[in-house]
């Protein structure tokens, strides 16, 4: 994949679009319109991502699939209203998950969650993690409430409806951890595969194709931010906005779990990592 | 109390210097021994056994960090990650415990808790919320600030006084307002001051920061066993590992890649592993082998797993530095650690002889270099003091627990 990864990242934005295309359109002739779900997140690159979808169902006739918006406890109120807006543009079929056992029981962020107040189903995901304790901190980037409220949500929308193809807007210049990923990738629990049509984009080329193709886009990104989470783990990278950042030299997650960044900070300090 | 990386032999030499009076008086009448750290010999490892009593692979805190098996980003571990309980949850005691690393986020509990390190935010790591408002009020330090060290160095030792004096107010105030069966106090300051001016704990040109600054605790330790004594309460001082200087750091995971082990693609942590590597390396010196089926990328089939291991223990423990052996033992975790955690643990731990700091960076282009540091742990000269007599000959840090158990069940000592 080397030589080809060096050679998709360099294309021009139009025959990158071009590329997506062909993958978004594989994914569904092999596993059917029905049987496909697109994650959303009303960020920038599952929105592109989502255009460039509806490009290709036009073309073959097709209605888009439907969408995947998981609600992990802590969303912006200008991600809700986003939504809500590209919901009615493009008369978007939307499933909005959430884990409502665990909100409930929690109330407030940063709340104590005891193990024992939740459904089977939470309990038995918690143990599946070999967590022993008696509660937790409703924390949505903490490893535990990235399980129950995103992992746990979607295995269950992808086994209630019957879903083979599940297409995600990650890109490789992301995070390095997504350096290895393939366009598609069979997954495990519950099997299904993945979906990566907008991988060989980098964050410039996502704006470039905003800019071009008159993409809607989420106001915060104008207000500074560079990438969007969960409110409490997302910051503004910067005052100016984000396509107008130095985008090659900094990093696009710099906003984004701070409080690792700050642990990892503190380990440096003395030496460690 | 706890006193964060001061050596068994440092306070035999500081009270032999008459540095260190009340030490020293304390020590006739009690006994100071030397104490065994875990292996790891890390601070969160070492705390997280002595407040449990357990060893890694029963409480399962091999380090400061973990890596994420699919993405290979790392993970940290904080108080929730313990699979067993700290002695004051366990027993449901009425219990002070301020400033212990691996106790953050604070959790409830019949008492007060103040983590300690790594932690980030002090309401997160205060229980219950009016002692925060206390601490937030006398403006307590959670921890120095390390990055001063290198750069400013008297602006470090500044910082080092005053948050030692911080501490010191917090811990007297706690004891003397709060209710308590079990009281529980870190100084961190010691490990600072250590890891960045350890070669001038004897002499040299910080040699008067020592002076000064190990008076200051001996007084402090002469306070508050006076105040144990009044109040009838056993009195205990113990440290998580020693110290001993620097002659190099090692950077294992570049070992690993000049012995074509490890292959990295990209500079950021261990992100950019490939299917190619069959081990990497975690801080300290915690190896592990890249198993295929547990790691998203790992090559290494099952039935390789034994022979590499014991290729890579031999090949380790013949690294030399200007002619001397860096590895003291190479242990597999079957060895070191019991219990149902085991499996997390590293496949392979390297302990060192003194003066080799082994490091899991994996970015350094060299196998030996020297950075800011000047002091690092050691394994074997930790050190206990016990106000009452001790059967225990040759301690170890889980041993700690069990000690204060007696004491809170029997009342005093």
């Amino acid at each position: 994949m080397g030589q080809d990864k060096e050679l998709l990242l360099s294309l021009h934005i139009d025959q990158k679009i071009e590329k997506s295309k062909s993958i978004i359109k594989e994914g569904l002739e092999k596993f059917g319109r029905d049987k496909t779900s697109l994650a959303i997140t009303g960020g920038k690159d599952s929105t592109t991502a989502l255009w460039i979808a509806k490009n290709v169902c036009d073309e073959m006739g097709l209605k888009l699939p439907v969408c995947m918006f998981i609600d992990e406890g802590d969303v912006f109120d200008e991600i809700r209203e986003f939504v809500e807006y590209i919901k009615n543009l493009w008369s978007l079929d939307i499933a909005f998950l959430k884990n409502r056992d665990v909100a409930e029981k929690a109330g407030a962020l940063g709340d104590t969650v005891k193990a024992s107040s939740l459904n089977d189903v939470n309990r038995a995901a918690l143990s599946e993690m070999n967590f022993s304790e008696e509660e937790f901190p409703f924390i949505p980037d903490s490893t535990v409430c990235n399980h129950l409220m995103k992992t746990l949500p979607m295995r269950e929308f992808i086994v209630k409806n019957n879903i083979n193809l599940m297409s995600i807007a990650i890109r490789w210049d992301e995070q390095a951890a997504r350096k290895e990923d393939a366009f598609f990738v069979p997954r495990e629990n519950p099997p299904h595969t993945r979906m990566h049509p907008i991988l060989h984009l980098r964050e410039r080329d996502i704006w470039i194709a905003i800019f071009k193709n008159d993409i809607p886009y989420n106001k915060l990104y104008k207000l500074g931010y560079r990438s969007l989470g969960a409110r409490c783990a997302t910051g503004r990278a910067s005052d100016i906005p984000a396509w107008m950042q130095d985008l090659e030299n900094t990093p696009e997650r710099v906003g984004r779990g701070q409080e690792k960044e700050k642990m990892m900070d503190q380990l440096r300090a003395l030496g460690y990592m | 109390m706890g006193l964060d990386g001061v050596p068994y032999t440092l306070l035999k030499e500081y009270i032999e210097r008459g540095l260190m009076p009340e030490v020293g008086k304390l020590a006739g009448t009690g006994k100071l021994l030397k104490m065994k750290s875990t292996l790891p010999e890390i601070s969160s490892v070492a705390w997280t056994s002595f407040m449990t009593g357990k060893n890694p692979g029963e409480h399962g805190i091999f380090g400061f960090m973990e890596i994420n098996r699919d993405t290979y980003e790392y993970t940290f571990p904080d108080f929730y990650s313990l699979k067993e309980r700290p002695v004051w949850e366990r027993n449901g005691w009425k219990s002070v415990v301020l400033n212990i690393p691996q106790t953050y986020p604070a959790k409830p509990l019949n008492g007060v808790l103040v983590s300690g390190f790594v932690a980030l935010d002090l309401k997160k790591a205060t229980y219950p919320e009016r002692v925060f408002d206390y601490l937030s009020g006398m403006g307590y330090r959670i921890d120095v600030n390390a990055r001063l060290a290198a750069e400013n160095p008297d602006e470090f030792f500044k910082d080092l006084f005053h948050t030692l004096g911080k501490r010191k107010e917090a811990i007297e105030h706690l004891y003397d307002n709060e209710e308590w069966d079990l009281f529980i106090a870190a100084i961190t300051e010691t490990d600072r001051l250590h890891h960045f001016f350890f070669d001038s704990a004897l002499a040299g040109d910080h040699y008067d920061k020592f002076e000064r600054f190990y008076r200051e605790i001996d007084a402090f330790i002469g306070k508050m066993a006076s105040k144990a004594k009044e109040d009838g309460a056993g009195f205990l001082t113990c440290s998580d590992h020693g110290f001993t200087p620097i002659k190099s750091e090692v950077y294992i995971n570049r070992w690993l890649m000049e012995n074509g082990y490890l292959v990295l693609n990209s500079g950021d942590g261990l992100t950019g592993i490939t299917r190619d590597s069959r081990a990497f390396n975690l801080d300290p010196s915690r190896i592990y082998i890249h198993l295929e089926g547990k790691y998203g990328r790992g090559p290494v089939k099952s039935t390789e797993y034994e022979p590499l291991r014991n290729e890579l223990r031999e090949k380790l423990k013949e690294i030399s530095f200007e002619g001397q052996k860096v590895i003291k033992e190479v242990f597999t975790k079957e060895e070191i650690f019991k219990g149902p955690q085991t499996a997390n643990g590293p496949d392979l731990y390297l302990l060192p002889n003194y003066g080799f700091d082994l490091k899991g960076v994996a970015n350094r282009p060299n196998i030996f270099g020297m950075t800011r540091f000047r002091g690092m742990h050691t394994y074997d000269d930790a050190h206990l003091f016990s106000s009452a007599p001790l059967e225990l000959e040759d301690p170890k840090i889980e041993d700690v627990a069990s000690i204060i158990s007696e004491w809170v069940r029997g009342s005093a000592p």
